[in-house]
């Protein structure tokens, strides 16, 4: 019997088969449609595919929303293993993005005191999307390795500042809209032909380090980027995330393979939950490394280095 | 006519006329475009810049007076590469001449030395064949024949003589004048003005062209009146203009002294000025009590005008203005020249500050470029010129403005000035990098315009008919057909590597249709199929497709 469970909400974006390979159950949160209806976030594309939703995406960005899954559905997640006496570890999208770490932590209290002897931690990922998700599956290893759920917990919050996303997104319109980026406002627009290369910041939000002209450089730059920021590739998984980005993806996936011969990468998809809100134009590595410093200081000075080398 | 030396006056006279005889063959200098593109505007820039001059500069017996002021309005109005040159040769001139009360020819010739050399230096690559080289050898080839019989109008025609040897030889110097079959058509305006000077000398006198100066400075927008309301505070006053006209009717006092009058004046406002002519006085005094005014002025007569206006709304108004500028400080703003509708949206989505609307000839002067500078309110600004014939322009403003935190990126038009913009990291506190960013967009992008031919052309390698589709690689004709896809495809062709090219960013021009760009976006998906397309909207004039490809 497994010592705890580990949950993490839709945004963690881990297909059916991570899910599975990882014993990793997720929590759906809601996506409305253009229509009104709203539906569960999914994680499997079933229904509607990839290319047919971030087509209808692209056309109607404002027609499309998402919300968390709210006390009562994280209470409900969790219960059953409360209930048995199960430890429950929930790891929740960055609380920099979404009020989910705070329902969920709602939930908890609620259970708590319903099932006082209950073992609940709730970890604020600081992360969205396959950042995210990869961070689910660091967790999942750890308890494979015998670690108990308080040490899983506390390794997590340790060293969630060392995942890293090492990318690019195209189109900034989404995340404009959604305030999921750190930018002037003026700042999104049409980027045709200019790839802005993002990283993880210190409040669980994206910021835009530089800019590059063009795909080739980008890749080089990012190539560049990982090779000083990762830590013992060969014995990581990396996973590549694209919302409709797959040619570009393959590309940079063989690349990373080819440069540091890490145990696996995985091209992964953005689902909707995440999808929504970055739209179209993601195309990007998720790898522990180095901690990021507190302003982004360091990797702004490295950007700097790796686009003046030229 | 035998002149031995000129005055302010005459020589206001002579640049006036020198104007008018440009403006008279404006579009023959106009034309003498070395592509067959329709934004030839050599004649039209040196027309502007040298009116700006005149009409910034009141008529003055002294010479150096006048120049002064003369010099001071070219540079401020400066357009395009002819107009900034033109403006430089002036300023060299009056450095020579600011003591001056009156030239005699000798000391206007070395102020036409001083004036070639001054726009030497303010190129940073002088090129040969141009308006430098003949101002250059036009005086020096005469220079030793100067002496002290030598009138102005003996000066002046072996000046225009020599520049005009020269003027035939520019093609030899330069080889796209020899490609394109023509003079240089800077070189032939500044011919043009000093011919004008030398036409009124002989009595020829011309008159300018006055429409062309109805073109005055923007003017400050007039207050909001709903700045001054019920709970406004009243300690500005008013300030109140008048000419009283003193009456010699019994009802009014006959024995007016300045002075005294004056004195009254003094007990109700300040600022103070009065002035007599005849029975006519012209006073401006700031005043809380005007009726003490107007009652004090009507013992002596009547008023022929009157002005009162109220210095709190301006006084409101101005703070307004300075609580609004000092909100929006940034630590750095970008200034753009863009045309077309499109093209305008884009930058300023862009985060561009000012966008100043260059017109289908993107022809911005200094004096437009420094107005926006005064506006700014930013640490640091960075100006995208984003058409090569205002790169001097932008920098002589810069120059004029007096400013070292303002940086001039060469973009040469608004595909390179994009790339710049979109580079740009506004969230960065680091302006070098910011710098960087944009200084690296706007290089290195292969750029292909296409338009059609304004008149027949013809050169060793290529030759196109009025009508035809011609397209321009990096600012060179390279393509000329009946078909505007053909010479699209065609000018890719000639793109190095361009199998190997990755992203082309398309900006499609003013009455372009979208079925066009359909065509355009399928055969281009046809011929390179892993080139990444980004059709834009920019609505530009001159150009039917502007392409960026990297």
């Amino acid at each position: 019997m497994k010592s705890f469970v580990i949950l993490a909400d839709a945004t963690c974006d881990l297909s059916e088969e991570f899910q599975r390979e990882y014993d990793i159950g997720v929590i759906p949160g809601h996506i409305e449609l253009p229509d009104g209806t709203e539906i569960p976030a999914f994680l499997k594309w079933e229904k509607y595919s990839r290319e047919d939703f971030y087509a209808a995406l692209k056309k109607n960005p404002n027609g499309y929303s998402t919300s968390p899954a709210n006390v009562a559905e994280f209470s409900a997640a969790m219960e059953p293993y409360a209930a048995e006496n199960v430890g429950v570890l929930l790891l929740t999208i960055s609380s920099g993005i979404s009020g989910a770490f705070n329902f969920a932590s709602q939930a908890r209290e609620e259970l708590l005191r319903k099932y006082p002897s209950a073992e609940i931690r709730i970890v604020d990922s600081m992360r969205f999307g396959p950042g995210f998700g990869l961070m689910a599956v660091y967790a999942s290893m750890l308890r494979s390795q015998g670690k108990t759920l308080a040490e899983t917990a506390q390794w997590l919050e340790d060293n969630k500042n060392r995942f890293h996303q090492a990318g690019w997104l195209d189109d900034l319109s989404f995340v404009a809209k959604k305030g999921r980026i750190t930018q002037p406002k003026a700042f999104f627009g049409t980027l045709a032909g200019v790839k802005p290369i993002g990283e993880f910041d210190y409040n669980g939000l994206t910021t835009v380090l530089g800019k590059v002209k063009g795909a080739k450089t980008a890749y080089s730059v990012l190539l560049g980027y990982m090779e000083a920021t990762i830590e013992n590739p060969e014995e990581q998984i990396i996973f590549i995330a694209q919302t409709n980005r797959l040619p570009q993806a393959m590309e940079y996936k063989k690349m990373i393979e080819e440069k540091f011969h890490p145990k696996a990468v995985f091209v992964n998809d953005v689902f909707p939950s995440c999808g929504i809100n970055i739209g179209p134009g993601l195309m990007a590595a998720y790898y522990m490394g180095k901690p990021i410093s507190k302003d982004l200081s360091e990797e702004r000075a490295l950007f700097d280095k790796l686009t003046s080398e030229g | 006519m035998k002149t031995k030396r000129i005055d302010g006056l005459l020589f206001e006279k002579m640049i006036l006329n020198g104007l008018a005889n440009l403006q008279a063959s404006q579009e023959e200098v106009n034309a003498l475009n070395v592509f067959p593109v329709a934004d030839g505007d050599t004649g039209t820039n040196m027309c502007k810049t040298l009116e700006n001059g005149i009409r910034y500069a009141k008529a003055r017996p002294e010479m150096g007076a006048y120049l002064k002021q003369l010099s001071d309005g070219m540079l401020l109005g400066a357009r395009g590469n002819s107009g900034v040159i033109l403006s430089q040769i002036f300023k060299g001139i009056f450095l020579e001449l600011t003591h001056c009360g009156y030239v005699n020819p000798g000391e206007l010739r070395n102020a036409f030395i001083r004036g070639y050399k001054v726009a030497y230096a303010a190129v940073v690559q002088p090129a040969e064949g141009t308006i430098l080289t003949v101002a250059r050898e036009g005086i020096e080839h005469i220079r030793q024949q100067i002496d002290r019989s030598t009138t102005v109008e003996r000066l002046l025609s072996m000046y225009a003589a020599e520049m005009r040897k020269t003027l035939a030889y520019t093609p030899e110097m330069l080889p796209v004048l020899k490609e394109a079959g023509v003079v240089d058509s800077g070189a032939l305006g500044f011919i043009l003005i000093i011919e004008g000077m030398l036409k009124y000398l002989y009595g020829e006198v011309l008159t300018p062209n006055r429409s062309a100066e109805a073109k005055t400075l923007p003017e400050e927008e007039a207050p909001s009146l709903t700045l001054f309301n019920e709970n406004s505070a009243f300690e500005e006053g008013y300030c109140m203009e008048f000419i009283l006209q003193r009456l010699k009717s019994d009802r009014y006092t006959q024995r007016f002294s300045l002075d005294r009058y004056l004195e009254d004046l003094k007990l109700y406002g300040n600022s103070i000025a009065a002035v007599q002519d005849g029975r006519r006085i012209k006073v401006h005094i700031h005043t809380l009590r005007p009726a003490k005014v107007i009652t004090l002025s009507q013992e002596y007569g009547e008023f022929l005008t009157f002005k009162l206006e109220n210095m709190q709304l301006q006084h409101n108004e101005h703070m307004m203005r300075q609580a609004a500028a000092q909100g929006k400080h940034k630590p750095l703003a970008v200034v753009a020249v863009v045309n077309g509708t499109g093209m305008k949206e884009l930058f300023a989505e862009l985060g561009c500050d000012y966008v100043i609307d260059g017109g289908a000839s993107m022809n911005t002067s200094s004096q437009e470029f420094v107005d926006v500078f005064r506006k700014v309110n930013a640490e640091h600004i960075v100006v995208l010129p984003n058409n090569k014939n205002i790169i001097l322009a932008a920098q002589q403003a810069v120059t004029l403005f007096g400013a070292d935190n303002i940086t001039v990126l060469p973009t040469g038009s608004m595909v390179e000035g994009y790339f710049a913009i979109a580079m740009d990291v506004p969230n960065s506190t680091d302006i070098d990098f910011r710098l960087r960013q944009m200084r690296e967009g706007g290089n290195s992008i292969e750029t292909l315009f296409s338009t059609t031919a304004s008149r027949d052309y013809s050169c060793h390698e290529i030759s196109c008919r009025a009508g035809d589709q011609i397209a321009l690689l990096n600012g060179e004709l390279v393509c000329v057909s009946s078909d505007w896809l053909e010479v699209l495809l065609a000018g890719l062709e000639k793109i190095p590597d361009m199998e190997e090219k990755e992203t082309c960013v398309i900006f499609r021009g003013a009455g372009i249709s979208e079925e066009a760009q359909e065509q355009l976006s399928q055969t281009l998906t046809e011929r390179y199929p892993m080139l990444e397309l980004n059709f834009i909207d920019g609505g530009q004039s001159t150009y039917h497709w502007m392409l960026g490809v990297l």
